[in-house]
């Protein structure tokens, strides 16, 4: 991180022209994570969101896309087995043109948890070749877990690309029976289901060593989610 | 000889929420054993091959399967495949985000598992999957695809054949294995089914044509009409179905 990126008194943190920002914030209510990022001409900003068990949140992120070239990157998965609360407010707002932005959410949903995930492409008039996609997916665990996805675009431009994507889905029957088939057993053939699902926010974790360790953990909280259902 | 036996189905009626499907059914499977399951659409064929497998949507109303001398309907299907029972789809399943090496690696330790055994070194699982791989000339580039996902009807057939090898079952069922399949596919699978069939093991090949048993040339041939087996013979059977068709029988 360098000094371009420090919070300042509002918390924002501003990426810089040509800068890029790549960090992994393990849980929602990270003290680091700002409420805003602002996104200059030709910076990129790619961040990673986790929530683990047991971990409570509501947070509203606001990134803005405001030097020509500027790409943003927000990614982050859930994994919600108890009585979690998780409130999850993305607002991605194009304001040049020719910028580009990605949002992936994936989550599980067990126990009594209940996920509220709502998500904003804002396009401004001016903002033409805007690239902006979003897509949040989730696994109901439990017939008691609730799951809520408001994707929202509002755009103002007329040459943009932008699609957004929610679903909420059960485990796949059909896989674990065919897993199974094959010896895995049930718990087995339902943790990898789950830690599939949920690798490509995973993958986007540059770090090696980190990547590794937090996958490991993740596995672990799968497996207890499993086991408890 | 009794000990022979492999699989025993006796009375077996069977079916998914209130459709009854298969309508009695007995069968006996004896070691070395190569046995055809033909008959039309809709016969039950498939449904024979899922509650073999233990597929969890299938209901046994009545009847009984023994499988090497075990109750095999007391069994779960991954209790049933560290038994040597081994089901080759008939639509094998894509499994997005898990490739065939973490996927066969998790298969083949919990086979391990089951038997009291450690897991399998990490050199010696890739030396496996490489010499089996090559038995069914798949490129080693699948080892690294995700299972199943975007492969042609013949390469998902293949990979079938590939982790039937992997486990070398005492019992391959083999669903509609030819169908999807060119010529040349067709031949690769039913040499690598022949090349791992041995006295001491079986194998039922559940098809609609006579195609796959010109390759895979069966010691006992049944013919499955609506949910009851109606005709059992040897593999001239086939010949005669192929020229007077199912109505006949």
């Amino acid at each position: 991180m360098t000094a371009c990126s420090a919070m300042d008194v509002l918390n924002t943190i501003t990426i810089g022209a040509g800068q890029s920002f790549h960090k992994v914030y393990l849980n929602w209510s990270d003290e680091q994570l700002p409420a805003r990022f602002v996104v200059e001409r030709d910076a990129s900003l790619d961040i990673i969101v986790l929530s683990m068990p047991g971990e409570d949140c509501d947070r509203a992120v606001e990134i803005e896309l405001a030097g020509e070239g500027a790409s943003a990157d927000i990614s982050g998965a859930y994994i919600c087995g108890g009585s979690e609360n998780v409130r999850i407010a993305v607002d991605m707002r194009h304001s040049v043109p020719g910028c580009n932005s990605r949002q992936l959410f994936k989550g599980l949903a067990g126990g009594k948890s209940k996920i509220d995930f709502y998500g904003k492409i804002t396009v401004a008039k001016d903002a033409q070749k805007t690239a902006a996609f979003q897509e949040n997916h989730n696994i109901l665990l439990s017939d008691y877990a609730r799951v809520n996805t408001r994707p929202q675009l509002e755009i103002y431009a007329d040459d943009v690309k932008c699609s957004h994507g929610a679903t909420v889905g059960r485990l796949n029957e059909e896989e674990l029976f065919y897993m199974r088939s094959r010896g895995i057993s049930l718990e087995d053939a339902k943790v990898l289901q789950m830690v599939s699902f949920l690798s490509p926010v995973m993958e986007g974790i540059q770090e090696e060593k980190l990547r590794e360790e937090l996958a490991c953990r993740l596995d672990e909280a799968v497996r207890d989610i499993v086991r408890g259902i | 000889m009794a000990n022979d036996i492999l699989l025993k189905i006796e009375g077996l009626r069977a079916g998914v929420e209130d459709k009854e499907i298969l309508k009695g059914v007995d069968l006996v499977i004896r070691k070395g054993e190569i046995h055809a399951v033909m008959g039309p659409n809709g016969a039950g064929k498939s449904t024979l091959s899922a509650v073999l497998a233990g597929k969890p949507q299938f209901k046994i109303l009545d009847g009984s399967i023994e499988f090497m001398g075990r109750d095999l309907l007391k069994m779960s299907p991954e209790e049933r495949s560290w038994a040597g029972i081994f089901l080759s789809f008939q639509y094998p399943v894509e499994i997005p985000g898990v490739t065939i090496t973490n996927f066969m690696k998790t298969a083949i330790n919990s086979h391990r598992k089951g038997k009291g055994l450690e897991p399998l070194k990490a050199g010696d699982f890739l030396k496996l999957m490489r010499e089996k791989m090559a038995f069914v000339q798949m490129k080693p580039e699948f080892a690294k695809r995700e299972v199943n996902v975007g492969f042609s009807g013949g390469e998902k057939k293949r990979n079938e054949i590939f982790q039937m090898a992997m486990f070398d079952p005492n019992l391959a069922i083999l669903d509609e294995t030819d169908s999807g399949l060119d010529v040349d596919a067709l031949r690769i699978v039913a040499s690598g089914v022949n090349a791992l069939h041995t006295p001491q093991k079986a194998a039922i090949v559940i098809t609609h044509y006579q195609r796959l048993l010109d390759y895979i040339v069966p010691d006992v041939v049944h013919v499955l009409k609506d949910g009851r087996i109606v005709k059992t013979a040897g593999r001239e059977l086939v010949a005669m179905i192929e020229e007077k068709g199912y109505d006949s029988l």
